[in-house]
């Protein structure tokens, strides 16, 4: 994934309305109606908010019904996930080094006793 | 796959040593330099400012690119128990860059120390500054799902 495209799904992910719309989709594809309702926000709000999913690839906006039902998609989510996962592996690389620099200097530290 | 906590980050590793020396290698510049960085990286430049609101600017070094700088502030700093520091990228002056937009600009790391048994846990953890706020780990717990579905 393009650098562009992680930073898109982090923009649309900064939003905390938008991040409650992806946890609802979770569980089964909305209407913008059934979206809207709990937030008690205007439909344009809430097919703002869902443009900016879309164009994130976050989801799909199925063409199947006249309601036009938007739909989760996990692929940029998982995009997340390995960008944070790289973190964690560089911390562990890290942390090797860090256990072998203790060992050298604590074995000096031994050798310059003697 | 499994469930991934996105958003923050904790790692931990119990080395075998004593407390002052791995609070040594975090908060002095010629330690820190010996190992800070991830595998075939190195850490050329060091300044650490070690008080609340005082500055680190560092390098790393990749084996074939040029070098990334790296600045921010300590925002808490127990001795030989807990130092937190934002965290981002920045030019060699230490002006911060942005990583693009909608990218967390400044990480805020936590680095707590525990000693038993001659031994030292360090562990660290690493979430996004803004993110902090925003409830992320609770909007992923569902999402996670999503991930182990797909």
């Amino acid at each position: 994934m393009t650098k562009d495209a992680l930073s898109l799904t982090f923009s649309a992910l900064a939003d905390p309305t938008r991040r409650q719309i992806l946890a609802r989709l979770a569980n089964g594809e909305l209407s913008v109606t059934q979206l809207a309702e709990p937030f008690k926000m205007t439909m344009p709000g809430v097919s703002k908010h869902l443009k900016v999913l879309e164009r994130a690839g976050l989801i799909m906006r199925s063409r199947e019904a006249q309601w036009r039902p938007a739909k989760l998609q996990a692929e940029p989510l998982k995009e997340v996930a390995d960008w944070v996962e790289q973190y964690r592996h560089n911390w562990e690389e890290s942390f090797d080094k860090l256990d072998a620099y203790l060992k050298t200097i604590q074995s000096e530290d031994r050798d310059s006793d003697k | 796959m499994e469930q991934v906590e996105v958003g923050q980050i904790e790692v931990s590793r119990t080395f075998e040593a004593p407390l002052e020396l791995l609070w040594k290698a975090w908060t002095e510049p010629e330690h820190f330099m010996q190992w800070y960085g991830p595998k075939g990286f190195t850490a050329p430049t060091c300044e650490i400012d070690l008080r609340v609101g005082g500055r680190h600017l560092w390098s790393m070094q990749s084996p074939d690119g040029n070098p990334m700088y790296f600045t921010g502030s300590y925002k808490e700093v127990e001795p030989m128990e807990r130092l937190v520091f934002t965290d981002s990228m920045s030019d060699a002056e230490g002006n911060v860059l942005g990583m693009g937009e909608g990218m967390p600009e400044s990480m805020d790391v936590t680095v707590t120390f525990e000693h038993a048994e001659g031994k030292t846990t360090v562990t660290v953890s690493h979430m996004g500054a803004e993110q902090a706020g925003m409830g992320w780990e609770q909007a992923f717990d569902k999402l996670a799902s999503v991930l182990t579905k797909s």
